[in-house]
């Protein structure tokens, strides 16, 4: 049961964290597509990177602290990343040169999406299995 | 120049042609000119559909009669060569209708025209030649030009070079790639078939030819023997030979012949002649000026495709741009792209519809605006109406164009007067200067002023015009800025008039006992910002010392010389505090404009500074250790000029391109709004902003292209103003016409701005290598292209319109931004001038990679004449130490500043009439005056012409005497970009490294 509801929890932070980074990629999009100026994008980005961050690392802690090493190593490049970044002091878009980066930022988030949608697909296949399992 | 008298010997050498070359023998009858008769076919483009070989020679033959007639006509196409000639083998369109009209054929004068400019050439050639020599009384040069042959001589190499070029032209299209060329290996030893059978006087006429190629006469007698350009008649492009002459001892390097752009910055006149109603090339620079048809195409050029653009150019009187007011009909634009109109729209349907040139929609001619068209379809009030002949005009914009009411010009200034500001003397010569302008400020009587002053708290001025003496808030508290009174800050400076010039006035002695050495920079800033932010506009920023005080303090960072040489000395030359950036970002938004002026002997951090200025338009005025004793009367011009030239407001910049091509990136001082519209909170004459295209199509289906630069902007004057430029350029689908009409100032330009840009994200000796590398793809390119049809050997080819180009790298790589490493620039010069040279006009820019260096002291002894432009009683030399000679007296000017050097033997006299009685001393302490005599008084006159030719900087003048080290090598020897300095390159080794790195893999 416990093991349920851990994946439970893992499967949420997953989804909000998929949902923080689509949001970005779709500010993105926007401002390459000028349906916004750079002041708004770079605000709404720089809204949401640090609770991303965040939500990321507390979902490593969690997965070790619940004993899921496999998920903490899967998701530890992903952390280094971010924290990698933050240091660097890169982690916010930079309103003065958004336009210039924003295809690399785009694909910064392409790959980001990616690497969270394949900790989805696990964690739901164990969110099911578990489900299963304790019927 | 070892150009070509090494390929002489080649000529035995090439593979006789006996079945193509028989028929042609065999051809010309007595009648034609041989010459012409040899080289016409080149040009034929019949060549695509003859495979090669016997089978295509009669053809050929019989088409000449058909083409000789045009060759007579040719002649008189001679000043813009190559696309007078390019164009229509090369099938392209566009051109070879316009070239015709353009120069009257002024054949027999244009024969006579070689000898002067190039004797000495031709006596050497010629006694090659004799036995043909002068059967004609000719005058004294012995041209062939009489003879018939030499009728065809005119044209020059230009023409020659581009009549071959026909023949890479003509079948490209159909064989593209290096294929076509071997097709056409066939035609190339025509010319000496002919030229074997009758007069060898092909050759003359090429020598003779050669120094009319624009940018060639009055150069240094050193350079470009043209003697040596023998087999240059059938080469589309200049060579240097690099590796020793085979048969003489001495090695074939002479540097004295490699190219130098010592006439200055030669805009390439054949693309303004063939579409006279582009715009002037001071507005906007093709990097060249046929685009390629496709995206392969395009790649193979290795250059950058790109322009770049000064809206705001000065132009000089009578050419002014003209002003059109459309009144109620509104401006006329494309529905779907919203181009302007232009020259170069069709009206169609009687003048009812109009046709979009770069969209090609068909829009409806307002009423107001409609008018009857004539036979040839030419609007009957075209000549009315300056916006459908001029290719550059300004629109008066209606209410539409505006988000609020044109703002009145406000300056606004931000002054530290902490303690070294003071003892600098900043502060006085500022205020005087400022108090001085006022009368000049553009906008009377609307114009705006405030000033905020800042040590280690805020003090704000009551400016009101009520009161007879301005009143002064202190605000000490940085954490939490607020202005102390909304509206008195900003005033309108006709009304308090009285009260500006009472502060002025007080303001050096209210701080003249400040002992305050700290820096509250960034609260001060967001203070004016907060003042400011109603209305936009310019605010200078006068600043001393690195920021100390509350937000957007900095640090000593860059006094640590072990971070250079690794991956983090970027980081050096980037903001540091991403303070910075967001007030950048948000002045812009309220269509403020920064202008930061540092001062400090210290490190002060310009890179960070520099980033307002960067992101607002604006520009960095740097006075390392500011004396105002030194440097006062330049800070006064330079200020005054800042206040006083023509600026426009709260501007946005768009470039729109025809169809299929698009910017793709945007280089200078600015920030993107949007992908493709800059915003200029201020915008002036003195900057310019480069762009680099792209096709968005894989190939262009349209013959031409056109591009459309489009400021809106506030005139000082209220007017809410369209700044139009509008220029065609033809598209090409042949490598060669894209390197002959390439424009190497506007390629220099977009590729120093593009390393200074990479200094910012990586190591300059990275950025060195990066222009080094584009240098070599684009030649190692260029001989591919040439390689199959001639033998090469070990020469160094490259096309006439880019001759300066590896010159120019070299000095770009030398520029401050980039030369050397740690030790060789303060970081804060290093970010100063690459700010600087981010927003330089493409003319300014050269001056400044490639200086100007003149012995003076001989003219100076001479009697005087009254007339004496620069450029014509002064030669410029080149910038080598071996130009230096010790008797002599030289001046060096690179538009930011002027070096006299006094040459170790120079005659006492000179120097003492220059110096007065201090003519001994340590030169770094003296300042050069007017004395009372002729020689300085001439001087002086020189010094202040060549101020006044430039005024966008104030060139301040430096004295320097031979051996008076390190001075001398600061200011003078480490300029002389030609030579070794140091760790690096000179120009000789840098084109052997050049040409070795061309040859591997070519």
């Amino acid at each position: 049961m416990g093991d349920l509801l851990d994946w439970i929890i893992s499967f949420l932070f997953l989804v909000t964290l998929l949902i923080i980074v689509i949001y970005q990629l779709t500010c993105l999009a926007d401002l390459e597509a000028d349906h916004i100026n750079p002041y708004d994008s770079s605000t709404k980005i720089n809204r949401v990177i640090l609770p991303e961050f965040g939500l990321q690392g507390l979902l490593c802690v969690y997965y070790v602290l619940t004993g899921h090493w496999f998920m903490a190593i899967l998701s530890l490049p992903h952390l280094f990343y971010n924290i990698r970044l933050y240091m660097k002091k890169e982690h916010l878009a930079d309103v003065t040169e958004m336009h210039n980066t924003n295809k690399g930022e785009q694909k910064k988030r392409l790959y980001k999406i990616a690497h969270i949608a394949l900790c989805t697909f696990i964690t739901s296949y164990w969110l099911i299995h578990s489900a299963l399992g304790d019927i | 120049m070892g150009t070509e008298n090494q390929g002489y010997p080649n000529f035995p050498a090439r593979p006789p042609p006996p079945s193509s070359s028989s028929p042609f023998a065999s051809a010309p009858p007595p009648g034609v000119p041989p010459q012409s008769g040899g080289f016409r076919p080149l040009s034929q483009p019949t060549r695509p559909f003859t495979p090669s070989g016997p089978p295509m020679a009669p053809p050929v033959g019989s088409m000449r009669p058909v083409q000789s007639p045009f060759v007579s006509q040719i002649p008189g196409s001679r000043p813009p060569p190559p696309p007078a000639y390019g164009g229509p083998p090369g099938g392209v369109g566009g051109g070879s209708f316009q070239r015709f009209p353009a120069p009257p054929p002024p054949p027999f004068p244009g024969a006579q025209n070689p000898p002067p400019s190039g004797p000495p050439a031709t006596q050497t050639l010629a006694g090659h030649l004799s036995p043909f020599r002068p059967q004609q009384p000719m005058g004294p040069p012995p041209q062939t030009s009489g003879r018939p042959g030499g009728y065809a001589s005119p044209p020059g190499p230009g023409f020659q070079q581009s009549s071959y070029s026909g023949v890479g032209g003509g079948p490209q299209p159909s064989f593209p790639g290096y294929p076509s060329n071997q097709v056409l290996q066939a035609p190339p030893p025509m010319p000496f078939q002919s030229s074997s059978q009758g007069p060898p006087s092909t050759y003359p006429p090429q020598t003779g030819g050669f120094p009319q190629h624009p940018g060639q006469q009055n150069l240094h007698p050193s350079y470009g023997p043209p003697t040596s350009n023998v087999q240059g008649l059938a080469e589309d492009f200049n060579s240097l030979s690099l590796s020793n002459i085979p048969g003489s001892l001495e090695p074939g390097l002479d540097p004295s012949s490699f190219p130098r752009p010592l006439d200055g910055d030669v805009v390439p006149k054949s693309f303004s002649e063939m579409y006279p109603m582009n715009c002037h090339s001071r507005y906007l620079r093709l990097t060249t000026s046929a685009i390629p048809s496709s995206q392969s195409l395009a790649s193979r050029w290795h250059l950058p495709l790109g322009a770049v653009v000064c809206p705001l150019a000065e132009a000089p009187e009578g050419e002014e741009v003209p002003l059109v007011d459309f009144g109620s009909s509104g401006i006329i634009r494309c529905r779907r792209c919203r181009t302007y109109v232009n020259p170069y729209v069709e009206f169609t349907d009687s003048g009812r519809k109009w046709r979009c040139n770069i969209c090609s929609l068909l829009n409806d001619v307002p009423g107001e605006y409609f008018s009857h068209l004539d036979a040839t379809g030419r609007r009957m009030d075209m000549d009315q109406r300056p916006e459908l002949t001029k290719g550059s005009v300004d629109f008066i914009a209606p209410t539409e164009y505006m988000v609020r009411p044109p703002v009145p010009p406000t300056y606004f200034f931000l002054i530290d007067v902490s303690f070294s500001a003071t003892k600098s003397g900043m502060l006085e010569v500022a205020a005087q200067t400022i108090k001085s302008c006022l009368d000049n400020l553009p906008g009377y009587p609307r114009t705006q002023i405030g000033f905020i002053t800042y040590d280690s708290t805020l003090h704000f001025y009551n400016l009101k015009s009520s009161l007879s003496q301005p009143q002064m808030m202190v605000v000490s508290d940085l954490d939490d800025i607020f202005i102390p009174l909304p509206d008195d800050l900003l005033v309108n400076l006709s009304e308090s008039r009285s009260v500006v010039e009472a502060f002025l006035d007080s303001l050096p002695l209210m701080f003249q006992d400040n002992v305050n050495v700290e820096s509250a920079f960034g609260p001060a800033l967001r203070a004016a910002y907060m003042v400011m932010n109603q209305l936009g506009g310019k605010l200078l920023i006068l600043q001393n010392s690195l920021p100390s005080l509350g937000a957007g303090r900095l640090k000593l960072r860059g006094d640590d010389p072990r971070v250079y040489g690794t991956d983090k000395e970027y980081a050096l030359r980037v903001a540091e505090d991403n303070f910075y950036k967001q007030m950048a970002a948000d002045c812009t938004k309220f269509q403020i404009g920064i202008n930061v002026y540092a001062f400090s002997d210290k490190y002060t951090d310009i890179a960070s500074l520099g980033t307002l200025a960067k992101y607002t338009g604006g520009q960095v005025y740097y006075y390392p250790g500011f004396q105002s004793s030194i440097h006062g009367d330049k800070l006064r011009h330079e200020l005054a000029r800042d206040l006083t030239r023509e600026t426009a407001w709260e501007s946005v910049m768009r470039i729109r391109c025809g169809k299929g091509i698009r910017s793709s990136s945007y280089h200078g001082n600015f920030m993107l709004r949007s992908t493709d519209l800059l915003a200029l909170p201020a915008v002036d004459c003195d900057k310019a902003y480069a762009v680099q295209l792209a096709l968005e199509e894989t190939l262009l289906s349209t013959q031409t292209v056109y591009f459309q630069v489009a400021l809106l902007y506030t005139a000082s004057c209220g007017e809410r103003r369209i700044r139009v430029h509008t220029a065609i350029a033809p598209v090409v689908t042949d490598l060669g016409e894209m390197y002959r009409q390439a424009d190497t100032g506007a390629i220099v330009s977009v590729y120093a701005r593009l390393a200074i840009e990479k200094t910012l994200s990586s190591k300059l000796d990275d950025a060195r290598n990066v222009i080094q590398q584009k240098i070599v793809k684009a030649l190692r390119e260029y001989r591919n292209l040439h390689s199959v049809q001639h033998r090469l050997g070990s020469r160094l080819i490259y096309p006439e319109s880019l001759k300066f180009l590896p010159l120019y790298g070299l000095a770009i790589c030398k520029s401050t931004p980039l030369h050397g490493g740690p030790a060789d620039a303060s970081l804060d010069e290093r970010c100063a001038a690459g700010f600087t040279m981010m927003a330089l006009p493409v003319k300014k820019l050269l001056k400044l990679l490639y200086p100007s260096l003149y012995r003076v002291d001989e003219w100076l002894l001479k009697a005087s004449v009254d007339h004496d432009d620069v450029k014509d009683v002064l030669r410029r030399l080149p910038l080598a130490a071996e130009s230096l000679d010790s008797r002599g007296l030289y001046i060096y000017d690179d538009g930011f500043r002027l070096v006299l050097w006094f040459g170790r033997m120079l005659s006492p006299d000179i120097a003492k009439n220059l110096l007065g009685a201090d003519f001994a001393a340590e030169l770094s302490k003296v300042t050069l005056e007017e004395q009372e005599n002729g020689i300085s008084k001439k001087l002086m006159r020189l010094i202040k012409k060549v101020r006044e030719n430039d005024p966008s900087y104030h060139p301040m003048c430096l004295l320097v005497r031979q051996g008076e080290q390190p001075r001398e090598g600061f200011l003078l020897l480490r300029n002389l970009i030609e030579d070794q300095m140091g760790g690096s390159t000179g120009y000789v080794d840098w084109m052997l490294q050049l040409h070795r790195q061309v040859q591997q893999n070519a």
